[in-house]
């Protein structure tokens, strides 16, 4: 049940995600709203990967045989941050940019091509 | 052969690290060198690879982690059938032409635009190269971010920013929807090799799994600019250097209809394979629909590369119209469609790239006549619009006769009819940019929001066009001739599209290394009617030019092109610039396809 719970909160997280990308009226904020639509993927693939009674994914200290949670998704995971970090740095160069050029942070003002 | 694999990837990835590294000191002949030697060897080693898969795919585990028997897959894999790697190496052929191209613009080297190009030609290589789920989601990112950044690339003017930002914003929604997807696949096979996925599932098609497809197609369908997700496509297009234009418009937006058929054909075939029909009258709408939008707004736009943008998803739609058929045939005429029009499409845009350079202005109404002592490039655009018209001899028509005739066996009567509106709509707006520009005839351009928008030449030197930016546009243009000339290449392409559509065959090859026997090759049937067809197409194309120019004298029969020439207020308000919007629409597009799958499948 609980699980089921989690699949549900990602899709949430995504929905409001959306939201915010499409009502935003701050650049800025815009990005930030992609990083919260983001974070659902994290849920999800934690999700995918839990186990109940599993633990971490070391075989150092624990003998061979032992529930482990599933170690690939935070190999997923991992790149999927780095994707989301690389984006949002490039997207937040952006913002700078048009702040310094337009001296405006609001997709509303910025809209130069039309039709 | 087999040593070759990994090069057209690393090899880039390599040498665009270390021009990142020294291309401050080195200079930029240097880094312009070195790039297009780069580039040079990645078409020569994708071209072996191409030779090597023509009659046998081959998978390649890296690091050797090759499938056990009986076991799960731990490796990941390259697995590289013929269309794949015809794919790839019109990929590397692309980057060599605009790193030819850009001899001659951006002066400075400051703006990393050699390593960027690489980078971007590496992840369309292994996009195309990868038999791995999640190996495909990071060469796409890899992708996306080097085509944002190359995007963007002109960060003194605002209107970059803006296409720029609305391409990433888009993208990247799209990017999170096929990690959704990815990661609800992952939870029910616990795979995320394409074959071993696509066994696993087997033929139990449930709401899981018609949702994943639906995430990885959505994302997928985003790229490919296919009409609610298009939006950024004419943004980007318009703001982009023209070297980049050619990928973008030549093989990137490609690269998205070659996914969703991966996706399709080698994990969700046999779960989904009694709704084939259903499945299939959803692409063939959201292709008609593409068609359409993307005609109307291509002949309604006068900003020039906005203009060829619009085509672009314009022709994307009968390429998806053609994928969508969901038989071998209707892929083997996507695969020739794809290539050709996308070297066509290619050298279009460096012809825009030359008027750019020459003239220093990019609006019809600006240029009216200026291009008169250009007649090279003028010869070139003319034949550009001849290929997009798909008229013989341009590889065009290849694709054309093979959708065309397959969507007629699979009771899809308009789509022949389809060809006709958006090779003529298309083409004639090229053709109406010809007359006007580089021929003078006629009376000035209306103008529009977009052709207002300057943009500063990429270059300083003005006499004449270089052979430089000349020789590349040619070749393009003659290599979207050739296609037609080489011997049986239908047969082929079909031949390697049965390989591609056959599930098992794949699952076999790439998890027994089983390999299976080559189908059957079937005989070409005359392209007669599909000349014909074209003919029209073309004369059609020719005299909507002709009548928009000379409107005036001809009267009121020509009357309807003004009102096609300004274009829908009501579409053109859509095309709104703003990011929210756009993402608006996606979403909205994702909730119609979601909800008309659920139903039409259920």
């Amino acid at each position: 049940m609980m699980l089921h719970l989690s699949y549900f909160i990602a899709g949430w997280i995504f929905l409001w995600g959306l939201y915010g990308i499409v009502t935003s009226k701050n650049l800025v904020h815009q990005v930030v709203c992609l990083a919260v639509l983001q974070t659902s993927t994290y849920v999800l693939l934690l999700t995918v990967g839990y186990k109940v009674g599993g633990t971490a994914p070391v075989f150092a200290d624990i003998p061979v045989g032992t529930p482990v949670v599933d170690p690939l998704v935070q190999a997923l995971m991992l790149t999927d941050i780095v994707v989301e970090a690389t984006v949002a740095a490039l997207l937040l160069s952006m913002v700078v940019k048009s702040n310094e050029l337009a001296n405006t942070v609001d997709p509303e003002e910025l809209r130069i091509l039309t039709g | 052969m087999t040593t070759l694999i990994p090069l057209p990837v690393a090899i880039p990835l390599i040498v665009a690290a270390f021009l990142a590294l020294v291309g401050h000191w080195a200079g930029r002949r240097f880094c312009d060198t070195l790039s297009i030697a780069t580039a040079g060897a990645t078409v020569w080693a994708s071209a072996t690879i191409l030779h090597g898969v023509w009659l046998q795919p081959v998978t390649y585990w890296f690091g050797n982690w090759w499938p056990r028997p009986n076991d799960v897959v731990l490796g990941i894999c390259f697995r590289i059938d013929a269309i794949g790697a015809v794919i790839a190496l019109l990929v590397s052929v692309l980057t060599t032409a605009g790193l030819v191209f850009s001899w001659r613009i951006f002066e400075e080297t400051e703006n990393h635009f050699q390593p960027l190009m690489l980078i971007f030609m590496a992840a369309m290589c292994g996009f195309s190269y990868t038999g791995d789920l999640f190996n495909l989601f990071v060469f796409f990112e890899l992708m996306s971010v080097a085509a944002f950044a190359l995007c963007g690339l002109k960060t003194l003017e605002p209107a970059p920013l803006q296409g720029a930002y609305n391409f990433a914003i888009v993208n990247t929604v799209g990017g999170f929807m096929i990690v959704l997807g990815i990661g609800l696949l992952y939870a029910r096979t616990g795979a995320l090799n394409f074959a071993q996925i696509g066994r696993s599932l087997g033929t139990h098609g449930d709401a899981l799994v018609i949702l994943s497809f639906l995430l990885i197609s959505v994302g997928f369908m985003g790229k490919a600019a296919i009409v609610p997700f298009h939006f950024w496509l004419a943004d980007a297009h318009a703001v982009a250097p023209s070297p980049v234009c050619v990928l973008f418009s030549g093989v990137m937006v490609e690269l998205g209809v070659y996914a969703v058929a991966r996706m399709y054909w080698s994990m969700f075939h046999s779960a989904l394979a009694m709704h084939t029909d259903a499945l299939r009258n959803v692409f063939m709408v959201l292709g008609g629909i593409t068609c359409l939008v993307g005609g109307f707004m291509c002949f309604a736009n006068h900003h020039l590369k906005r203009l060829l943008a619009f085509s672009t998803i314009s022709h994307e739609g009968l390429m998806l119209a053609g994928m969508g058929l969901l038989t071998a045939k209707g892929l083997a005429g996507f695969v020739l469609y794809a290539l050709s029009h996308g070297v066509i499409k290619g050298g279009l845009f460096l012809c825009a790239g030359i008027v750019l350079h020459r003239l220093e202005r990019i609006g019809e109404d600006h240029l009216h006549g200026r291009g008169r002592h250009m007649w090279p490039t003028a010869l070139l655009f003319v034949l550009g619009a001849w290929g997009l018209a798909g008229c013989w001899p341009f590889g065009t028509l290849l694709g054309e006769s093979m959708i065309s005739e397959d969507a007629v066996a699979q009771h899809q009567h308009w789509v022949p009819y389809m060809f006709i509106f958006v090779e003529a709509i298309t083409a004639g707006a090229v053709m109406r940019v010809f007359f006007r520009v580089f021929l003078g005839w006629g009376e000035r351009a209306p103008t529009d929001e977009a052709s207002k928008v300057e943009e500063k030449p990429e270059t300083e030197e003005h006499e004449h066009t270089p052979v430089m930016m000349l020789l590349p546009a040619a070749a393009l243009i003659l290599l979207g001739i050739s296609i037609t000339a080489v011997p049986g290449v239908r047969s082929a392409a079909e031949v390697n599209a049965e390989r591609f559509v056959d599930q098992s065959g794949y699952a076999q090859d790439v998890l027994n290394n089983a390999q299976t026997a080559t189908p059957e090759p079937k005989p070409e049937e005359p392209l007669r009617s599909s000349i014909v067809r074209t003919g029209i197409a073309g004369v059609l194309a020719l005299g909507l030019a002709l009548g928009t120019v000379f409107r005036r004298r001809v009267g009121r029969v020509m009357e309807f092109t003004r009102s096609l020439e300004l274009g829908n207020s009501l579409l053109r308000r859509l095309h709104s610039g703003h990011p929210g919007d756009y993402v608006a629409w996606l979403s909205a597009g994702t909730a119609l396809v979601g909800g008309s799958l659920m139903w039409l499948l259920r």
